[in-house]
């Protein structure tokens, strides 16, 4: 059994003086492939920016990898990717540039990248079935192989704890079965996954769990259970 | 001989040449990050700077070197934490720069023809130690983009996952505006502060139309920046009474014109692969 990789306690969050997460208890396990769901609003991405450290609880501890999630060293072992492309779209950006963005961290300052780095990259690109479109301006492709990149960045540097905010958003339902096998193939590597999903069936036949945000608080459920929340949702 | 090969044009060429690569380099990442309008910012803010260094006895150097550095870091300051945001933040900052530096100018009896100099740029006039402290500031900046470079694409593609990533955001935007300054400076003598951003935009501008990736657009922009400012200089020895930080300036818009006829020509000759 792998070790925690983070641990919430009691975290208390809310955007105004209306808390969206309460009392939000919850353990991560490495090799774990959980999935996160709720309505709109429930506030799933705003558990994941907690764990990456893009937000700050107002209560309650959180942390992730044996640290506090705002330490830059512990950020660099965590793999982001956010809901929908955030990307600058000034200048043309290629495939192959936004995923090594991925890698600046880990490399770390004052050191270029160099062959085996671009190798790490190209595997990456490669994972979510983009090899041909790896020297492609970004911005000319659809907005699911768009999103691929951004997985691939996410990806790339290999790290312990993957958090993905609706991975699968814009990506053609045949894509996503191979997607959901390179997730798990992480997961059992020894990799935490926590994947944002409002879609059941992208990955009910390899996530190890399902939880569900209600009313600010986690409540874990099952495969059917997620299908009957789905439609009562508002 | 003609004008084009005699001393004063050579060092012109040089000093040109060196902030033509420099300034490109900046402006990709500026622009990316749709802080086009710093460049500018940054220019009126060192013009005070030039007026407060000659009140202060100062070479004007140093004084827009100081303004324009510490005034950069503190347009970044406030950026960051959302209080520079719309236009009109630094408008007002364009407005109060330039309305200092004429009020100090005009106090210390200093706004003379050498003062059009530094708006416009003066480069005919630069010596050998000009050249050398520009190519110096070029190189200083350039050197600096190598160093973190990976570092400063990841920000300019999405600043919020880098700094997710542990990457330190706010100490790179400082970095950022910190050169802009120096290159500000550094073109303070070819085109002058009121057409230095120009050098910052066009070429990235004509880059960005001929190339699929930001390393591409860098290099094409770079390209740009070198033909704008040399092509500049000649059209502006060879006809012998127009000013060059104009000719320049025209030119790089030219080079952009260019750049998108060529890059429009080449997407119809091959077109991209349809998304799948």
């Amino acid at each position: 059994m792998h070790g925690v990789t983070a641990e919430l306690e009691d975290v208390l969050f809310g955007y105004g003086a209306e808390p969206i997460l309460v009392d939000v208890d919850l353990t991560l396990r490495g090799g774990e492939f959980t999935v996160l769901a709720g309505a709109n609003g429930s506030g799933k991405s705003t558990l994941l920016k907690l764990m990456v450290g893009l937000l700050r609880p107002d209560a309650g501890t959180i942390s992730v990898l044996g640290g506090s999630p705002t330490d830059h060293r512990i950020r660099r072992r965590i793999g982001y990717a956010p809901q929908g492309l955030r990307l600058a779209t000034s200048l043309p950006v290629s495939v192959a540039e936004v995923v090594a963005a991925g890698l600046a961290p880990a490399k770390g300052l004052f050191k270029r990248m160099g062959g085996a780095d671009w190798s790490r990259v190209d595997g990456a690109i490669d994972a979510v079935g983009l090899g041909h479109l790896s020297a492609e301006c970004l911005f000319e492709l659809s907005g699911g192989q768009q999103q691929r990149a951004i997985l691939a960045r996410a990806l790339v540097a290999q790290p312990e704890l993957l958090l993905l905010d609706e991975p699968t958003t814009g990506i053609d339902q045949r894509l996503r079965p191979a997607l959901a096998d390179e997730f798990r193939r992480r997961a059992d590597s020894g990799v935490t996954v926590v994947a944002v999903s409002h879609d059941p069936d992208d990955f009910h036949t390899v996530c190890d769990r399902i939880l569900v945000v209600v009313d600010g608080r986690l409540k874990q459920i099952s495969h059917e259970e997620f299908h009957t929340h789905l439609e009562m949702a508002p | 001989m003609s004008r084009v090969f005699l001393n004063f044009a050579i060092l012109s060429y040089i000093a040109g040449g060196a902030v033509g690569v420099a300034t490109p380099v900046i402006g990709c990442f500026l622009v990316q990050r749709r802080l086009s309008l710093i460049g500018d910012a940054v220019g009126h803010l060192a013009f005070a700077g030039v007026a407060i260094g000659i009140a202060a006895g100062l070479a004007p150097l140093w004084g827009s070197l100081a303004i324009a550095v510490a005034g950069a870091i503190a347009l970044e300051w406030l950026r960051a934490r959302g209080r520079l945001a719309g236009d009109l933040s630094l408008a007002l900052i364009f407005y109060l720069a330039l309305a200092v530096g004429l009020v100090v100018l005009s106090a210390r009896g200093g706004l003379n023809p050498s003062a059009m100099g530094f708006l416009f740029g003066s480069i005919f006039t630069i010596t050998w130690l000009d050249v050398l402290s520009i190519a110096l500031l070029c190189l200083l900046v350039v050197a600096a983009v190598a160093l973190f470079y990976k570092e400063l694409v990841a920000v300019a593609l999405d600043e919020e996952t880098a700094h997710a990533s542990g990457l330190p955001v706010d100490a790179l935007n400082v970095l950022l505006v910190g050169l802009t300054a120096l290159l500000v400076v550094a073109g303070m003598r070819v085109v002058g502060l009121l057409l230095i951003a120009a050098l910052l935009v066009m070429p990235v501008a004509a880059g960005s139309r001929l190339a699929h990736s930001f390393r591409g657009s860098m290099l094409w922009a770079v390209a740009a920046g070198l033909v704008a400012t040399l092509g500049g200089l000649v059209i502006a020895l060879v006809q012998g009474e127009i000013a060059p930080g104009g000719t320049i300036v025209v030119t790089a818009a030219a080079v952009f014109a260019v750049a998108t006829v060529a890059g429009r020509r080449a997407a119809r000759q091959h077109p991209r692969r349809s998304a799948a």
